[in-house]
This record gives structure tokens, sequence and C-alpha cells, in this order.
């Protein structure tokens, strides 16, 4: 029985790299606003689908991806300053709930743009598969995990050597003592927001590659992306990682040993039972609230 | 601007303070009801039709708008709840033959109990969007399960059921079930207005505002989390068994996120936080599926697009355009 262990562990490492994603450009654009995106999982999705209207329109698969995250880091950006900025200071349940509303415009353009016929991007490398110690790796694992370590590393380095990482934390803790110390804090939202949404974009080539493409995978991906967030702990980057990560193996694992059935809702489930029993997750904060 | 609270000068009674009547300009409402009797008389089949889907969005609108209006928690239970009733209706009518009217009381039963689970949860620190994502995952929970249970719930593709009957009548054309619909949308309205403006209602705002000042006042706001989301879980639940009459078809694509985003636009359309705006937002948002069927992608753009402005330049929706012109309709205590 344990002998598919390696296995089960190997793909859902690897379908967790891409729920670490998710959950990474979520913890980012929470950070930078304190504002839960409910409509990044639509953003994930229209990533995917700039990304193929790019492919479609003549562009080589290797020059859409990149052109389509700057193309979502723009619109992230704008929506940020031009939706976002003018009800920040009101209650948060509007802002979430203007970039639900986002995700449901974005939902509607996709739809209007496909129609019902779920897509999928070409691969820029080739489909193979490689035999490591009795453990099965395709070339598309490799390549998920190749392209969100390479992400890791590069946002690692951003907020740990330079003073953005030190920039972010202030807006985070007090947005207030932020603008005091002269950080331009809309412009650091903005780009933050930016910078979540061209992730996200990431995310969606990724899912492109992997799995079709369709209208409603918003849903599917925010849940994910949200379970990734629930394990690692609201707020915290590594936290998300380390989520998608352990969520990915779960999945896989309940898959097999429990039944097929079950991989579908273990991100539910996950979501519902940890922040029922410990809302901070692993390396969360405790969820408090100021008197 | 400092508003002078009103002052009671002599309270000699709890039980007179408890609940205030509504004013005596609000019983014009009753014309509507009123007036509404009539449709049947004008209306073609699917005219009634869509007049008869507004009413059963009544009571979940109004149920939605008093968890995220009145109470002011982020929680999108509503599709759990709504689904819940549909296929507790559905399935006490379908496979062990028990009539509609008993099933409406039995959804909204089980949608209560279901209420009061989230309502638990809520207090035990959930909250904004901790609150809003347990009760995202709960719905597709639900969704998972009507699928996944087996033959019982009728997997994918759904039941179908007989036409519904209420207490003995039968309702097999869309007239006779617009008048039940009525009956329980009306029903709805009154009991949740009393409840607004009692002392409940009160203290549900005032946990609104501030939860922390609320109990530091006395007011059991654990108490009002739970009788809140439990009284919106009935009438969501009943709202969902009043659907599962209507179209006589119950499936687990009908509760998805393309619902949510329907209960949402209807809420934030009418009005945040008003009784008014829950039946203004269900009349004006209600029938747009109907009318954007033929057009895919047009639905989730235009209530997306509406939800949006509603945010930037009209945050408490329709009802605040009514309320300064019909003063009656201004819930005194909707705050900020």
């Amino acid at each position: 029985m344990f002998e598919f262990l390696p296995q089960l562990l190997a793909s859902g490492l690897s379908v967790g790299m891409l729920y670490a994603l998710i959950g990474l450009a979520l913890t980012l654009s929470y950070r930078a606003t304190t504002v839960v995106n409910f409509g990044h999982g639509d953003v994930v999705m229209a990533g995917a689908f700039t990304i193929f209207l790019l492919y479609n329109a003549g562009l080589p698969i290797s020059v859409a991806i990149p052109l389509g995250c700057a193309i979502l880091f723009a619109f992230g950006v704008s929506v940020q300053m031009t939706l976002m900025r003018p009800i920040m200071d009101g209650p948060h349940l509007s802002v979430s709930m203007m970039a639900l509303a986002t995700g449901f415009v974005l939902r509607g353009i996709a739809r209007l743009q496909s129609g019902a016929v779920p897509l999928q991007l070409p691969r820029p490398y080739p489909m193979a598969s490689f035999d490591v110690f009795g453990v099965s790796i395709t070339s598309d694992d490799l390549f998920v995990a190749g392209a969100v370590l390479v992400l890791l590393v590069g946002l690692t380095l951003l907020m740990r050597t330079k003073r953005v990482g030190k920039i972010i934390q202030a807006i985070f803790q007090t947005r207030r003592g932020a603008e005091l110390v002269g950080i331009n804090v809309p412009l650091v939202q903005g780009v933050l927001w930016g910078s979540a949404s061209a992730l996200a974009a990431a995310s969606g080539a990724l899912l492109g590659l992997t799995m079709l493409v369709t209208p409603d995978m918003g849903s599917w991906t925010l849940i994910r992306g949200f379970a990734a967030m629930a394990i690692g702990g609201f707020g915290s980057l590594g936290g998300a990682i380390v989520g998608g990560l352990l969520l990915g193996a779960l999945e896989k694992l309940l898959g097999f040993y429990a039944s097929s059935v079950f991989i579908e809702i273990t991100a539910y489930v996950v979501t519902i039972v940890v922040l029922l029993i410990r809302p901070q997750g692993l390396f969360g904060k405790p969820p408090s609230q100021r008197v | 601007m400092f508003k002078t609270p009103r002052v009671i000068t002599s309270t000699p009674n709890i039980a007179a303070q408890a609940a205030q009547p509504p004013a005596r300009s609000q019983r014009i409402f009753w014309l509507v009801p009123a007036a509404l009797l009539f449709v049947p008389l004008f209306a073609n089949q699917y005219q009634q039709y869509v007049v008869n889907l507004i009413l059963v969005y009544v009571p979940v609108a109004v149920g939605f708008n008093l968890v995220m209006g009145n109470l002011g928690q982020l929680a999108f239970s509503n599709l759990a709840f709504f689904s819940l009733g549909a296929y507790v209706s559905a399935l006490l009518s379908l496979r062990y033959g028990i009539p509609w009217g008993v099933t409406v009381a039995a959804a909204g039963v089980a949608s209560g109990l279901m209420g009061l689970l989230v309502g638990i949860a809520a207090l035990r620190g959930l909250r904004a969007f901790y609150l809003a994502i347990v009760t995202l995952a709960l719905g597709e929970l639900m969704r998972w399960s009507y699928i996944n249970i087996g033959e019982f719930t009728g997997g994918a593709s759904g039941l179908a059921l007989p036409a519904p009957s209420f207490f003995g009548w039968a309702m097999k054309t869309e007239a006779t079930k617009f008048y039940v619909f009525l009956a329980i949308a009306v029903v709805v309205v009154v009991s949740t207005n009393r409840l607004l403006r009692s002392r409940i209602g009160r203290a549900l705002v005032a946990t609104r505002d501030n939860e922390l000042a609320a109990a530091a006042m006395g007011i059991p706001t654990g108490l009002i989390f739970l009788i809140t989301f439990a009284w919106s879980g009935f009438m969501v639940g009943v709202g969902g068994a009043g659907y599962a009459a209507l179209i006589q078809y119950v499936s687990p694509e009908a509760f998805g996120l393309r619902e949510l985003i329907l209960q949402f636009a209807i809420v934030m359309v009418g009005g945040l936080g008003s009784l008014t705006g829950s039946v203004i937002g269900a009349v004006v948002v209600t029938a747009l599926p109907e009318f954007l069927r033929s057009f895919p992608g047009f639905f989730e753009l235009l209530l997306g697009t509406a939800i949006v402005l509603i945010i930037l330049f009209l945050p408490k929706g329709l009802a605040s355009l009514l309320q300064p012109k019909f003063p009656t309709l201004r819930y005194r205590y909707t705050g900020k």
C-alpha cells in the first residue's frame, strides 16, 4: 500500500506548487492592502485567457506568457487605483465586494469571448516523462516546479535584500505610519496589486498548460488559493507556499487512500476545519480585533 | 452631525418597549400586496412565472440582507441555506411523498439549523473574510454532496419534481403558485420588519456598528449572532423550497457561484441593510437572468458592473434613492 506514497507525494507536490503560487499572489495583495481579493480566481482565469488570445493572435507561446503577465500587471494597477482607492477608507466589506465584482466582470468577458469551449495552452517544452527512483515525473511537473521556484526565489530576494520587503511590512502594519515616514502608499499598493495580478497570470499560464481553461475555473482556483492561505496562515508569504504544497499532497493522498471523490472537496474541508480550529494556520497571527 | 436620540421618558413595561409597531404611515405598504392580488388577471403564463420568480427571491434577499446588511457580516452562507432548503423540500416531496406545504417548514427548519451552525462558527471568532471564506467553502461542500451522495440526491443531473400542493390545494398553474408565494413573501417581510424594529433589531445594528461596545453595554451579541443567522437561514430555506416548487427541478448546477452573484447583486443593488432594499433588489435584478438567457457572459458582465457602480456611486443601493422621498422607508437605525 505504501509503495505508491512517493508517487503520490511527487504528483501532490507538483500540483501543490500551483496552489502555492495562487496562494502566494493572494497573500501579496492581502499584505499590500489588507483586503482579500475575492476576485483573484477570476484574475487567474483572465490571465490564462489573455495569454490564449495573444497566442491565438499569432504570438509564440513563450512571448504570449510574459506579455500576458505584463497586461495583467497593468490591469491590476489600474483596478487598484481607479476602483479600489476611492473606497479604501470605507468598510473593508465594500472593497472585498468590489474585488469580487470585478472578478465577475472578467468572467463575463471571458465567457463572451470563448463561449463554452474549454481551451488549452500549448506547451513551450516537449511532453516527456522521466523515471526517478521509481517515481514518474512529467515535464509538466518539472516546468511548473521550475517556474514557481524561479518566481519564489525572485520574490524572496526582492523582499529580503531590498527595502521593498520593509516597505510592504510597514504598509501592512500601519498604513498611516507608513505614509508619515514618507512611503508613497498608494503607489506601492497599486504596484503590489498589479504584481499579484501578474503572478495570477503566471498561475493561469501554468494552469492552462496542464489543465483546461474555462471561464468558470475562477471558483476552483479561488477556493484552492484560500485553502493554501488558510493552512499557511493568512498574511504569511512563506505560509502560503507551504500551505499550497501541503494541500496538493493531502489531495492526492486522500484521493488514493480514501476515495477519488475526495480530491475535489479536500480544499473545502481543509479550509473549514483549519479556520474553525486554528484560524492562524501554521505561520499566521491569530485574528484579533482592535478596540 | 449629531442626531438626538429618542428619549423614552417612562418605561412602565419592558414588553411595551420591546417591539415598536411599524409607524402608521407604513400601513400604506399593504397596498402593494393588495394590488398584486390582481396580477394573475392580466399576466400571461410567462409573465406570471417571472413575477413568481421575484416573489420566491424576496425571502432569499431578505435573509441575505439581514446577515450582510443589518448584522454587517460578510457571510456567503446564503448559497448553502438556499440549496439546502431547495433540496430538503425536493427530497421530502419526491422520496417520501410529503406534501410541499409541509416541506416548506422542514426546509426552513433545516436551513435555520444550518444557520445556527454558521452562527456558532462565527462566534468562534471568525469575522470578516474568514467567515466569508468558510461560508463559501460550506456552500461548495453542500453542492459537492448533492452530486456525490448518490442516487438519493439525484447526482449531477438533479431531480425533477411533481407539481407541489399547498395543504391540499394543488399548485398546478403559475397563478396558483403566485398566491402561495405572495403569502409567503408578505409573511417574511412583515415578520422581519417587526424583528428589525424590535429590541432585537436594535441590538443587531448595535452589534454591527461596534461589537465590543455593544457587548460592553450588555447586549448579548453572541445570542444576536445566533438568532440572526438562524432566522436568515430559515427565510432563505423557505425561499429555497419556493424555488423548488416554482422550477420543479433542483440540480447542483443551479446553486453555484452564478447564484451567489445573483443574490449578491440583488442585495447590493437594492440596498444593504434595508428591508425595502431587499424587495426592490429582488424586483429589479431577479428577472435579469431570464432576459439574458440567450446571451452567455452578459449576465456576469452586467451584474458585476452593476455592483461595481453601486459600490462606487450609490453604496446604499436603490433604496437610498427612495428614502429621502418616503421617510417611512428609512430604517432609522441604518447607521453607517
